[in-house]
């Protein structure tokens, strides 16, 4: 299997994803410094405390890497359907269910990695800004910190089994458009946030997303051995 | 002993026969060419030997072994290039035939260079393949699916976009490859003249049926010589024959064209025969029904058939 992912890899030049990750951490930290610092300014803070700050900080992190995995579903597994390439892979004396495995492994891998430490590299971050720039009223609470990074590490998990779900629309007629927008659509839904009703705070619905995300990750891999190559 | 055998192979897809009880029987060793027009279902039947499409019913059995959806180990010994030769694009030659022999599990780095300089293809370093002639792919298509020696080489129109010197070295690199490595070969072509000169058995497919499987010695033995005679005056010419020579089986072709398919007279008769009653003889030889004639005379039939 680690084989499997090695070649997979190769074949996708995983260079340009480290690139964008390192971009949109960077993108994320001013957006949100900025916000934070100009709001601030003007007298008003948009972020009430720590909690509504890693909250938002949180959800960004999520929707942008929920959109870099259809990205990534549609380089190793879209496209590879839509070029026909395929027709080589699948005449390999190699399991199509493994040879699939490998893809949606590296798929999920790189998306909770990426998450995570993202997520709290951005904590890390936006924490020392405001040490300087005092971007947010009250104090840090410390006795927070370790629920935070558990919650930092669910969020990823069930942000890696969310990103699952493109692949059922870009699956049905090996879509680029659909892997894509779908996923938008995923982000829409559990990032919307106001105070009335939060659904990025909220951890249930992700992971019930999650668990339907790597339902539709099984039943891909399964039906691989039963579909034909035309 | 058989390398590729089918059991009444049908294929319905989206509710349309494309193929329909197909019982191939390909001999170890030899070159099976496969002929049909387009879209009588070679692709789908070649694909189906390769496990990328299952079949709808009926059986395929290859080295002795029946083929199921998870027979993968079996494709490690088959070398195939169907439809089109596809590769990753944006890599070059070489990585692309690094990355077949790593999923093939085949570890022999002088390989590639063996392979490409078997193929003719040089000048190609560092060229990504998406920059190739539908030549070169054709060429790089055949020396990925030669690469990892394979005992059974499935060929989709192997020689489709290679210019008269590519196509004649293809041929001889296929004879080599049959008699030196004794690797069985199934080729499809629709360029007849090409599988005459290279194929020991031939199929035939039209619409989805397997019109015929004949090998080309039988066909060569049943479609004898004919003569053929062009004169300015085929209308004393028929009267000779007719007359002086008792024939009856021969017909007018063209204007100036008579064929004799009487097998009890010599061309040297003919040519006696005619000489002496002033009839002159614009060109007369014997001829042997190509394998095009054949192939026309099969599907001809088979659509008179379904007319009827």
């Amino acid at each position: 299997m680690s084989a499997l992912i090695k070649l997979e890899l190769k074949k996708v030049k995983i260079g340009w994803y480290v690139k964008g990750a390192i971009i949109a951490n960077i993108l994320i930290l001013s957006f949100l410094f900025i916000i934070g610092y100009v709001e601030k300014w003007e007298g008003n803070s948009v972020f009430i405390n720590y909690d509504e700050a890693f909250i938002i900080l949180g959800a960004l992190v999520r929707a942008t890497f929920i959109i870099f995995a259809a990205v990534l579903i549609v380089k190793l597994v879209i496209e590879e359907f839509k070029n026909k390439t395929v027709t080589v892979l699948f005449t390999y004396p190699i399991s199509r269910k493994k040879l699939m495995g490998a893809k949606l492994m590296i798929v999920g891998c790189l998306t909770f990695i990426t998450v995570m430490i993202s997520n709290l590299f951005l904590l890390g971050a936006f924490i020392a800004l405001n040490f300087f720039f005092d971007i947010i009223p009250g104090t840090l609470p410390v006795d927070k910190v370790v629920p935070q990074i558990i919650s930092v590490i669910t969020f990823a998990f069930a942000t890696a089994g969310t990103s699952f779900i493109s692949l059922y629309f870009g699956m049905k007629k090996f879509s680029v458009p659909a892997t894509i927008i779908s996923s938008i659509v995923i982000v829409a839904i559990i990032s919307s946030h106001n105070p009335v009703f939060s659904v990025a705070s909220n951890v249930y619905l992700p992971l019930l997303l999650a668990v339907v995300g790597i339902c539709v990750a099984f039943m891909v891999i399964r039906r691989m051995e039963k579909i034909d190559i035309i | 002993m058989y390398i590729i055998k089918t059991h009444n192979v049908t294929k319905f897809l989206q509710g349309k026969e494309i193929v329909s009880n197909v019982n191939l029987n390909v001999k170890k060793g030899e070159i099976y060419g496969f002929l049909g027009p387009n879209g009588s279902g070679k692709t789908t039947i070649m694909k189906m030997l390769t496990n990328l499409i299952k079949p709808t019913n009926g059986a395929i059995e290859i080295f002795g072994q029946p083929l199921t959806p998870t027979s993968y180990n079996m494709l490690g010994r088959i070398g195939s290039m169907i439809e089109y030769p596809i590769f990753y694009e944006r890599f070059t030659a070489k990585e692309n035939l690094e990355l077949h022999c790593n999923y093939m599990g085949y570890h022999n780095k002088k390989a590639i260079n063996e392979v490409l300089e078997m193929v003719h293809l040089t000048n190609i370093e560092n060229k990504p393949v998406e920059d190739f002639s539908l030549g070169m792919k054709q060429r790089l298509g055949i020396a990925r699916s030669l690469i990892a020696r394979p005992e059974l080489l499935i060929l989709d129109e192997p020689i489709n976009g290679l210019d008269p010197v590519g196509i004649r070295e293809i041929r001889n690199l296929f004879q080599l490859l049959c008699k030196e490595y004794n690797i069985t070969m199934f080729i499809s072509s629709h360029i007849l003249a090409e599988m005459e000169q290279i194929a020991d058995t031939i199929g035939v497919i039209n619409k989805g049926k397997l019109v015929e499987e004949v090998s080309m010695e039988e066909i060569r033995e049943k479609n004898t010589a004919y003569i053929e005679l062009v004169t300015s005056n085929p209308t004393k010419a028929c009267f000779i024959l007719e007359n002086r020579l008792q024939l009856d089986n021969f017909k007018i072709i063209d204007q100036k064209i008579i064929r004799i398919f009487e097998q009890s007279v010599t061309q040297s008769e003919i040519s006696k025969a005619m000489i002496l009653n002033d009839i002159d003889i614009e060109s007369i030889n014997k001829k042997i029904t190509s394998l095009e004639e054949y192939f026309m005379k099969l599907i001809d039939t088979e659509e008179s058939n379904q007319v009827k």
